[in-house]
This record gives C-alpha cells, sequence and structure tokens, in this order.
C-alpha cells in the first residue's frame, strides 16, 4: 500500500515537474509526459478519500487540492485557447470576439482568462510541492542529528537554525533572490532557508522524545547504524504532527510563490502564474467591471490553500478523536 | 525568569553578529558591487567606464575596501551608537528606523486594536458551542480567510472600495500628512488574515478546555452555564491564544512588507524591501538587527505570559 | 546683441525648401539645429509656429487665463538626486528640471530652443562651434552665469572617467582623443582633448571637436546635460544651487521631492528668473511605483503622472476628470543578436529571424493604432536625415530555407533576454515575436529579467532586447550602437564599409546629399541582420482636467515652467 502511494506521488510528481522545469529540453516528448500521470491522479483521489473518509472537511480539502493536480496534469490536453496569445482584449466573461469564446474572459492583454487560470496551476503546484519537499528533507535531516545525536550536533543545528529564523521571512526572500538570481530553483532555496529551520525544531523536539522509546533502544541494541535508525525507525513514528505541519505549510509555500512573483521577485513571466495574473489586474483591471481577471486567479489561488488548510484541519480532528 | 532574560539577551547578541557578518559577506562579491555601480551610474553610463575607470569608482566609493576591515569599521561604529547613513536616500540611519517603525507601531497597534476583541470573542463564542451552527460559520469564515493569500485581498479591497466606492484612497503613502483613511485598506487587508488565524487558534483552545473534567464537573455541579464560561473556562483558554498575540508582533513584522509595500505606506516593512532590493547595506543591518530584537523580545513576552497566565506554570 | 552670422549651409537649405527638396518639417529641424531661431525657421518654412514667449525664450507664450499660484503634485517613483551628471532615470532629471536648467531645450515638437545658451554657429565642417551663452541668468547664490560655468559644465561631461551617459554622446565624445592604449578588456582608452573647450569671453566659448558633429545642440538638451554650479559637489540634494525658478526644500526618496519658487537668493537679493513668468508656487513629486499612478490620480492623491503604460488606457478612460495626453517618439525596442557569438555569427541564422518576424502585426498587437512601424535599420522618420528603404516583408518559407542551409533543417532553439525597463510592452513584443517566428521553425524562450539585473548584462547577452531612448538625429544612435568599438555596441557589430559611410554621412551637410548616404548605412545594417526593430513607441501620460501646459514629451522630459493649475 506504502509503495503503492510513492508510486503514483512519483508518477505524478516527476512528469509534472520534468513538464514544468524543463519542457524546452523534451522536445518532441513533452507532449506524451504527462499522460500516465492523468490515471494516477484519479487514483490517488480514491485512495485519499478512503483514508480521510472520517472527516468531511479532510475529503473536501483533498477534493480541491486533487481539482488542481488534475488541471495541472490535463491542462496540455484540455481544448484550451494559447494561455500566452494575445486575441481580442478586455472582453468580459462569456463573451465572444473574433468568433472565439471568452469563457472567464479575456486580460488585458488580450488573453484567455480560463486557459491562464488552469496553465497557472502548474507552476505553482510543481514550485510549491518541490520547494516544501526540499525544505522537509533538509530541515528533517538536520532536526533528526540534533535529536538524537545531540551535543555539540544539537547546540551548532539549533543556533544555524535561530539565525536564519531571525530573519523576517520576506527579507530572507529578497536575499536569496538577489543574491542568486530570481528563478524557480532559487525558489527551493529561499524556502529551504525560510521553512527548514521551523521543520528541524519540530523534528528536533519528536525525535528527542522518540530517543527513549522502546524500538529506538531495541535498535541500538540490535547494532544498527544511528542514521539507518533515525530515518527508518525514528521518522515514521513522528509523521502524524508531520503530515499537518506539511499540510500547513505548502499553504504558505503557495502564498509565498504567488507573493514573490506579485513583488516581482519570483518566477518571472512570460509563463501564466497565478501571482502574475493578480499583479497584471493590479496594474489595468481596478474597475469593477475587468474585476474578473483578478477575481478568477484570486479564488483560484485561495482554493489551493484552502485545500491544503482543510487537510491539516481534517488530520488533526482525526488525530484528536485517535 | 531573570535567569531566562539573560539567557536570551546572550543569545540575542550571538545571533546578531552572526547575522550582521553574513549580511557583510553576503553584500562583499563583486555580483553586489556591480548591481551597485549600475544603480549609481545606470546601464549605459557603466558601459562607457573603461576597466579602469570602473575599479577607480569603486574604490572612489570606498567599496573595495576588504570586507573585514568595513565590517569592523561598522561594528565600532554602531557600539557608538552611529548606525550608518543609507546610500540610497542620503539620510542618517536612526533617523529613518526611527520614521518607519512609528508609522508601523502605528499600523501594528490599530491591528491589535481590531484583532484582539473581534479575534477572541468570535473564538470562544464558536469554541463554546462546538459543532453548532454558529461555531460552523465562524469556523469556515476563518479557514477560508486565512486561505486568501493578502495580495489578492489588498487589489480587491482597492477595487471595491478605493476605487468603486471612492470611500478610502488607494494607496497609503499619506501625501497630505497623517490620517486614519488611507490607514484602511492596509488595516483590513491585514485584519482578514489575522482575525481568521487568531480565530481558529482560540476555538480550539475553547474546545479542549469545554472537553476537559473540571468544566464538565462544574456543569454538573448546575451552575449557570455563562457562570463556568466566565469563571473557568476562559482564564484557561485565553493562554494560548494570548502567547500567540506577543508571537503576532513578530509576524507583523514580516506580514507587513507585502501590505506596506503594495500600499505603499511608509512603513517599516517597506524600508526593509528598498533596501535589499538596492543593497542598502547600512540601512539593511540596523533593520534586520531591529527585527532580530523584536523577535527575541516577543518570545519573551510571550513565554512571560505563559508563566503569568497559566497556574500549572504558575504554581510550580 | 546682434544676431549670429548665418551658417555657411542655410542659404542652400532654404533653395532646398523652396524647390520642395526638403520637407518643412525637415527645414526646421536643420536650421534649429545650426543655429536658427526656431520662430525663424518656422516662419521661413511658412508653418505657423507654436505661439512662443517671443525673444528668444524658449517657452510658449502665456495662455490667457493662466494664474498664478498653487501646487502641482506630480506621480512618480522620486529617486535621489546625486550627480545630474550621472543621472539614470527620467525621474531624477524630471526633479531636478525646475531647479537646474540645459543648454537647450528640445520641445515637445521635437524642435531644439535656446535655453542657458542663446545662440550657436557651426563651423562649415561642423568641427568648430561657437557658443554664446544667455546674459542675464542669475543663480540661486547671485552670481551671474558665465561661459567659464559653461565649459566647466562640458570638461566634465567630457571626462570619460566620470561614468556618465553623457560621454556616448558625440559631441562629448568628439571632444575626446585616442590614448593608443587599451585596458584588459581590449577597449581603446580615451583622454580629453587638450584645447577642445576654449572660453572666448565672458559668455562666448568654443568647441573645437576631433570629428564633425551635427547635434551639439540638440546633444547639450539631453536628459544628463543640466548644468550645475561649479562649486557643485555630490549629491546635489543637499546643496542645490541652480538657475532654474524653482529650488529643492525636500526630499525623501522613495517618498517624496518638493520644489518651491525661488524669491530670494543665497546673498539677499531678490531673485529674478530669465525665463519670465513661471506661476506655479510649488512642485510636489510623490513617490508612486509605475503601475500605481494611475490608481493614486483616479483617488485624486495627484494631479499629473509620469507615464501611463498602454494596458492602462482603459482604466484611465474611465476615469472622471481626466485627460490622457500622447506623442509619438523615435523611443524604440531593439531586439539585437551579437554578430560574433553562435549560432548569430552565421547571417543566415539572423536573416532568417528577421525575415520570420512581422514587424507590423507586432506593432498593431502591442500598441494597437498607436506608434509606427520601423524597419530594423535604426533610423525613424522622425529623423531628418531618414531614407524611406523597402519595408521588411515577412518571409516564413524563405526563413526556413535560411535555417537549412545553415545546418538548422530541424529548428534552432533560441532565447531573448529582455528587462522590461521601459514596461511590460517590451516583453509583450517578444512574446510576438516569439510567437511569429514559430513558425518558421525557430523556438524563442523569451527570458524576462529584472530591470536592474538587465542593466548588468545588457551588453553581455547573446541575444537581448534593449529599450532604446528618443535621439534627435538618427545619426546619433547609429554612431552609438554600431559603430565598430562604440561603448554601446551591444550587437558587437564592426564593418569597416558601415563605419565609413556613417562617417561620409556624419560629415556630409547637404541634406539631399547626406540622405542619398544614409541610404547605403541603412542598407548595410538593415542587410546585416543585426536586429528586429518592430516598431517606434508612443508615449502616454494622464492628468486631471485642472492642469494646464503639461504636455506628453517625446523623450518624457518634463518642462513644468509654464504649468498652471486651473
Amino acid at each position: 500500500m506504502k509503495a503503492g502511494i510513492a508510486l503514483l506521488l512519483a508518477l505524478i510528481w516527476l512528469p509534472l515537474a520534468g513538464y514544468v522545469m524543463f519542457r524546452p529540453a523534451l522536445g518532441a516528448l513533452a507532449p506524451y509526459l504527462l499522460l500516465p500521470s492523468i490515471p494516477a491522479v484519479i487514483l490517488l483521489y480514491g485512495i485519499a478519500v478512503r483514508s480521510w473518509r472520517e472527516s468531511r472537511v479532510a475529503v473536501f480539502g483533498v477534493t480541491l487540492v486533487c481539482f488542481w493536480l488534475l488541471m495541472a496534469v490535463t491542462a496540455p490536453y484540455l481544448p484550451l485557447l494559447d494561455p500566452n496569445k494575445p486575441i481580442a482584449p478586455f472582453v468580459a466573461p462569456g463573451g465572444i470576439k473574433h468568433g472565439v469564446l471568452f469563457l472567464l474572459g479575456s486580460d488585458m492583454r488580450g488573453r484567455d482568462v480560463l486557459s491562464r487560470t488552469l496553465w497557472g496551476c502548474q507552476r505553482v503546484l510543481v514550485w510549491g510541492i518541490t520547494a516544501t519537499s526540499v525544505a522537509y528533507v533538509v530541515g528533517a535531516g538536520f532536526g533528526l542529528i540534533a535529536g538524537y545525536l545531540g551535543g555539540w550536533w544539537d547546540e551548532f543545528v539549533s543556533f544555524a537554525g535561530n539565525v536564519l529564523l531571525s530573519f523576517p521571512v520576506m527579507l530572507l526572500f529578497i536575499l536569496v533572490l538577489n543574491l542568486l538570481g530570481q528563478s524557480g530553483f532559487n525558489i527551493i532555496i529561499a524556502v529551504t532557508c525560510s521553512s527548514a529551520p521551523v521543520i528541524m525544531r519540530i523534528v528536533r523536539g519528536l525525535a528527542l522524545d522518540a530517543r527513549s522509546r522502546d524500538y529506538i533502544l531495541a535498535a541500538q541494541t540490535r547494532g544498527e547504524h544511528p542514521l539507518w535508525i533515525m530515518w527508518v525507525e525514528l521518522l515514521p513514528n513522528v509523521r502524524g504532527p508531520l503530515i499537518i505541519d506539511a499540510c500547513l505549510r505548502l499553504g504558505y509555500t503557495t502564498v509565498a510563490i504567488t507573493t514573490l512573483t506579485f513583488l516581482g521577485l519570483g518566477l518571472q513571466p512570460p509563463d501564466p502564474d497565478w501571482g502574475l495574473m493578480i499583479k497584471e489586474a493590479a496594474t489595468a483591471a481596478l474597475l469593477w467591471k475587468y474585476s474578473y481577471m483578478l477575481i478568477v486567479p484570486a479564488v483560484s489561488v485561495s482554493s489551493l490553500i484552502l485545500g491544503f488548510n482543510l487537510i491539516a484541519d481534517g488530520t488533526r480532528e482525526m488525530s484528536l478523536r485517535d | 525568569m531573570r535567569n531566562l532574560v539573560v539567557r536570551r539577551a546572550i543569545q540575542m547578541l550571538l545571533i546578531m553578529l552572526t547575522v550582521s557578518l553574513l549580511l557583510f559577506a553576503i553584500f562583499d562579491s563583486d555580483q553586489f558591487r556591480e548591481k551597485a555601480a549600475v544603480a549609481e551610474l545606470g546601464g549605459f553610463g557603466i558601459a562607457t567606464l573603461s576597466a579602469d575607470d570602473y575599479h577607480e569608482w569603486l574604490q572612489k566609493k570606498g567599496l573595495n575596501e576588504p570586507f573585514l576591515a568595513r565590517y569592523a569599521q561598522w561594528l565600532k561604529a554602531v557600539a557608538h551608537g552611529d548606525l550608518g547613513r543609507s546610500v540610497e536616500k542620503d539620510v542618517a540611519v536612526a533617523t529613518l528606523l526611527k520614521e518607519s517603525l512609528a508609522n508601523t507601531a502605528i499600523l501594528a497597534f490599530f491591528v491589535l486594536l481590531g484583532l484582539i476583541p473581534i479575534a477572541l470573542t468570535l473564538g470562544v463564542l464558536a469554541g463554546m458551542n462546538e459543532g453548532s451552527r454558529l461555531d460552523r460559520v465562524i469556523s469556515v469564515a476563518a479557514v477560508i480567510t486565512t486561505s486568501i493569500p493578502q495580495i489578492a485581498t489588498a487589489v480587491l479591497l482597492t477595487v471595491i472600495l478605493a476605487l468603486g466606492l471612492g470611500w478610502v484612497p488607494a494607496k497609503s503613502a499619506m501625501t497630505d500628512g497623517w490620517s486614519f483613511r488611507p490607514l484602511v485598506l492596509p488595516l483590513l487587508t491585514l485584519l482578514l488574515y489575522d482575525i481568521g488565524y487568531l480565530v481558529r487558534m482560540t476555538r480550539a483552545a475553547m474546545t479542549e478546555v469545554m472537553a476537559s473534567q473540571y468544566i464538565r464537573t462544574a456543569v454538573l455541579k448546575g451552575l449557570p452555564p455563562w457562570r463556568v464560561i466566565m469563571k473557568h473556562a476562559l482564564r484557561n483558554a485565553l493562554v494560548v491564544p494570548v502567547t500567540l498575540i506577543f508571537l503576532e508582533l513578530n509576524g507583523l513584522l514580516s506580514q507587513v512588507v507585502v501590505v506596506e509595500v503594495f500600499f505603499q505606506y511608509a512603513g517599516f516593512g517597506r524600508m526593509l524591501f528598498d533596501a535589499a532590493n538596492f543593497g542598502d547595506i547600512q540601512v539593511l543591518q540596523a533593520a534586520t538587527l531591529v527585527a532580530i530584537a523584536v523577535a527575541v523580545v516577543s518570545q519573551l513576552l510571550s513565554d512571560a505570559a505563559y508563566t503569568f497566565l497559566n497556574p500549572r506554570v504558575r504554581f510550580k | 546683441m546682434s544676431p549670429p552670422a548665418e551658417h555657411a549651409l542655410l542659404p542652400k537649405l532654404r533653395q532646398q525648401l523652396e524647390r520642395g527638396v526638403l520637407s518643412r518639417r525637415e527645414f526646421i529641424r536643420f536650421a534649429t539645429l545650426l543655429g536658427m531661431a526656431a520662430g525663424t525657421a518656422y516662419a521661413m518654412a511658412g508653418v505657423a509656429a507654436p505661439v512662443m514667449a517671443g525673444g528668444t525664450l524658449p517657452f510658449p507664450a502665456a495662455e490667457p487665463g493662466a494664474k498664478r499660484g498653487g501646487k502641482l503634485r506630480v506621480g512618480e517613483m522620486v529617486a535621489r538626486m546625486e550627480d545630474p551628471a550621472t543621472y539614470n532615470w527620467n525621474e531624477m532629471a524630471n526633479q531636478t528640471r525646475p531647479m537646474l536648467e540645459y543648454l537647450t531645450m528640445v520641445g515637445a515638437d521635437n524642435v531644439v530652443r535656446p535655453m542657458l545658451m542663446e545662440s550657436w554657429k557651426a563651423s562649415a565642417d561642423l568641427k568648430v562651434w561657437t557658443l554664446t551663452v544667455r546674459g542675464g541668468v542669475m543663480w540661486h547664490n547671485g552670481e551671474e552665469l558665465n561661459a567659464e560655468h559653461v565649459a566647466w559644465n562640458i570638461r566634465r561631461w567630457s571626462d570619460p572617467a566620470l561614468g556618465s551617459s553623457n560621454f556616448g554622446l558625440s559631441t562629448f565624445a568628439a571632444l575626446t582623443e585616442l590614448t593608443g592604449a587599451k585596458d584588459p578588456k581590449g577597449r581603446a582608452l580615451r583622454r580629453p582633448l587638450k584645447n577642445g573647450v576654449e572660453v572666448l569671453d565672458s559668455h562666448t566659448l568654443r568647441l573645437n571637436l576631433a570629428q564633425p558633429v551635427l547635434s551639439v545642440a540638440e546633444d547639450c538638451g539631453e536628459f544628463c546635460t543640466l548644468v550645475v554650479h561649479p562649486s557643485f559637489k555630490p549629491p546635489l540634494s543637499r546643496n542645490p544651487i541652480g538657475t532654474g525658478p524653482y529650488t529643492l526644500t525636500e526630499l525623501r526618496v522613495g517618498d517624496r521631492c518638493i520644489l518651491k519658487r525661488v524669491e530670494k537668493t543665497t546673498d539677499g537679493r531678490d531673485f529674478k528668473y530669465w525665463g519670465g513668468e513661471v506661476y506655479l508656487d510649488e512642485i510636489h513629486f510623490y513617490h508612486y511605483e509605475q503601475d500605481n499612478q494611475a490608481a493614486a490620480l483616479a483617488s485624486g492623491s495627484v494631479d499629473a503622472i509620469y507615464e501611463l503604460s498602454v494596458e492602462q488606457i482603459e482604466l484611465a478612460q474611465s476615469i472622471p476628470g481626466a485627460k490622457i495626453l500622447s506623442v509619438e517618439t523615435a523611443q524604440t525596442l531593439c531586439c539585437r543578436m551579437q554578430v560574433d557569438v553562435k549560432p548569430f555569427n552565421d547571417i543566415r541564422v539572423r536573416r532568417a529571424v528577421v525575415k520570420a518576424a512581422d514587424n507590423p502585426a507586432i506593432k498593431k498587437l502591442v500598441f494597437g493604432n498607436h506608434g509606427t512601424v520601423a524597419s530594423n535599420f535604426h533610423v525613424s522618420p522622425v529623423h531628418p536625415e531618414y531614407f524611406p528603404l523597402a519595408p521588411v516583408v515577412r518571409d516564413v518559407a524563405g526563413a526556413k530555407q535560411l535555417l537549412k542551409e545553415a545546418g538548422y533543417e530541424k529548428g534552432i532553439d533560441l532565447n531573448i533576454v529582455v528587462g522590461n525597463n521601459d514596461g511590460p510592452w517590451q516583453q509583450a513584443a517578444c512574446e510576438a515575436l516569439r510567437d511569429q517566428v514559430k513558425e518558421a521553425g525557430i523556438n524563442l524562450t523569451v527570458t524576462v529579467v529584472p530591470a536592474t539585473k538587465f542593466w548588468e548584462i545588457w551588453t553581455k547577452v547573446p541575444f537581448g532586447a534593449t529599450s532604446w531612448a528618443h535621439r534627435p538625429l538618427g545619426t546619433m544612435a547609429l554612431a552609438q550602437a554600431y559603430r565598430s568599438g562604440a561603448s554601446w555596441n551591444e550587437s558587437h557589430f564592426s564593418d569597416p564599409e558601415f563605419d565609413q559611410a556613417l562617417s561620409d554621412a556624419e560629415a556630409t551637410i547637404d541634406v539631399q546629399a547626406r540622405k542619398a548616404k544614409m541610404q547605403k548605412v541603412e542598407q548595410i545594417l538593415q542587410d546585416a541582420a543585426v536586429v528586429v526593430q518592430p516598431m517606434w513607441r508612443p508615449v502616454f501620460i494622464l492628468a486631471s482636467s485642472k492642469v494646464y501646459g503639461y504636455k506628453a514629451h517625446p523623450a518624457r522630459q518634463m518642462q513644468l515652467n509654464k504649468v498652471w493649475m486651473g
């Protein structure tokens, strides 16, 4: 079962990340890359609904997140207009201009808002999930080192974490992105710098707590290597609070990515991106009659974050009940 | 308590030293020097300089000095209370810092003024009657407002309140001196998110208390429900939210960056953003030190509040 | 003062005008360049001149009903005011212009008029220029402006070590010579000419240039050539001494810049402005980011804004009591390819890119009915020496064929870097280019970098889209951007034949002969396929209807001396 879920996740994430990060390099392969991910998302949704079925809140959250995942992997196959092609500016939602129907209207440069929104979720999802995962690997790694090994390791890692945490988050983002350049990969680094210390603290606390437990002592007497013990015995046993934190953190990261793009510091145009759509709307669409350009991406990004938040809430609720 | 304060103070100093050294190191690269030159001379201007003239220019601006020397100089000045001068704005950093902190403090004051009563009331009301319709409405509203990114709230509020209804100015630059109306949009943007967050925390704490043994006992004893809540439940339920409010002070420093930049409010966040983008190192140093101090002090306050409010800790 | 003697070419220009060889517009441009007063030139061309204040004053005549008093609030990015010679934002110059002034003023009609320099006269070979400084101009410290002051400024602008973009202007570059040495990067070093700037008497000076230069008057009105007092030490904001009617009273970068009318000189006398009546008591610049300026005007926080982007026109039209003003310019976007970097070192690749692009379609997409289509040789129809080459025609099949010959049958992947320093329209143009060249098998990706980052790399990227400012003469941009080894030669284009042809054109005074010579220059550049240059952009500004006399300027220079509030 666990291996199955891991496989599904890999089937979704690897092609999607490859598609978003390296599309030009993929060449002729690109159009087919995302095909296997579509059944994987549907299957994953089924499994998720089953395992969270006790919490209506969580099921709703899972539905929202899976909807965007599905949009991300199916966008290339849907009958959408080219998201970057200017056709006719300022067409109201449902309007037809030049023989083209704009279901959600067109933006100030004449691009279709619907297709920009659906394509836009790719970038946010891929960079958000990747950045959070990397932050988790780094944070959990250091947290285990600090918590399990203790002593000078603990002192050093904790101090380094405190140093990073003492920066206001935005400053950390701006510094990293200005220093290393503005790209998705550097957003990963920025998010890691700001999130990993928090994760490190949580994992460290859990590890300290778990260190004295029987199963660790048993492993130690079996003569297993500390690193092995940490990854294989400790981490799975402290995963409950981590899942909740991870969902919340996915939400924060999504906010961070859209905000950075909005401030002109994050992912660079021209590819569609929710933060960018909000930014462009903030320039040209400040009137009520054009506000669909703003509301559509705003609702989209909020619904994704809401999805992550609800999963976290539902999981917490379930863990309290147990 | 005194031990705790001393330990935190020492830790804070250590962190400040490390962070300032890090910042200096970051801004000591050739890349940064070129950025500074472009900021001052422009792309077309710098392209007219020969390699030698470029180096001479760097020398003249003091950008070529070894970084340890510059760091030592800066440390010495700071130890004498001189925070330096902003390269971009040509103002003493102390002045800049004082003004922007005052502006952000005003904003924070009004945020807390709105946040505390509204969020605590809603949170307690929801947590008191877990599962009721009121609880569900409040909980749903809270989780939704915490899910909307502040940039979206900010733009949407501008469209409706400023350009649509014309009630408040679109930007908070306050060019005609201080007034409350321009503060409305940033305030609402911050409140919408923060209220949702604090309501959820308060509600969680309240439901936990309501489910506890001693409240059940009190109710069983036949005490009127409002007395149970006022006398027993509230005090215990508010421990967590109150400590969170103090921590929120620190969170605000980060949140205000987006809001202040968008609404062009001349506060700490915008100063930080400008300085980081321009590479105004002295401003950045001072601002970061302030941020660290705020982080440590708010942590201390929150610990103190926890100790003070929580009977189990106090009587130990 | 006696009228300055006419330039030898003027009678000939008149003749050409009469024969119809020279258009009226061209005549006015050339005659004013060579020292004829704008009013005279307009009169001679038989065109109704804009109503001017009379005499040699560069300002329009007083409007009936113009009221004295009040303050103008302008929304723009409030920038530092360090050293006018190294200004790199238009906004910096806008904040300074009410206080410091230029030797000449390029008006909104693109005609150059005398300002601190009352008249100028060129020798027949355009190498010796005699400049007359206006009499009776008072500094804010009570001194009178004289030739020494002006010479001090011109020498400063010609200093290669200053890092001023003025050094890229023909006049000031022609006041230097090659030392013969090169720096480690292979750039030829220059030093100031010994006897370049000569002061003849209290109000006359002479420039002895190393090469013929036609654009002395226009170079002296470029945005970095604000005249400072010789006691100047940067930053300007701390010690502002100027000749303008206003002085700086408060500067808070990123917040506000306040200028007030000068009443008394610093030595206690009444200050008298040479340019006649000015109306506003105060000019306030308030900081609003480019994206926010229209919204700030809509909520009544400012009366006028620096620039309105083309996407904001819809928004601006629905703001009650606001008017949109616009002007056509010679500002442009050059998508230039470095001719010595693979794959652009193969001319077939460059030609394929150029052939696959559809310039009129790009212009239409980005600016609709505004702006002018350009044809890849960086000389605009507003330039007097413009020779109209046949417009470039899109030829996708031809582009494919060229790519095939160059060995890219399966298509080619290219990447263009754009900085949006002049606004998001640049990116829109690059995206349109991307969509067009795709049909020819060119996979173009558009990399957008932040504006500040772009200026760090603009001369280094193989394929980049650079915005070039308005320049009054066609030869100016060509000399700066395409002559072998020029500081701003971002494409590394180097062709001795082109250099020679350009020098010939620059030294040719006769307009018809010059135009004929420009044909060769333009043709070489167009054939070399160095740039895709889709359009000449328009400039839009927005002002409240209470503001009078506020005009859109092709180089976005704000001239507020005669603006008044109704």
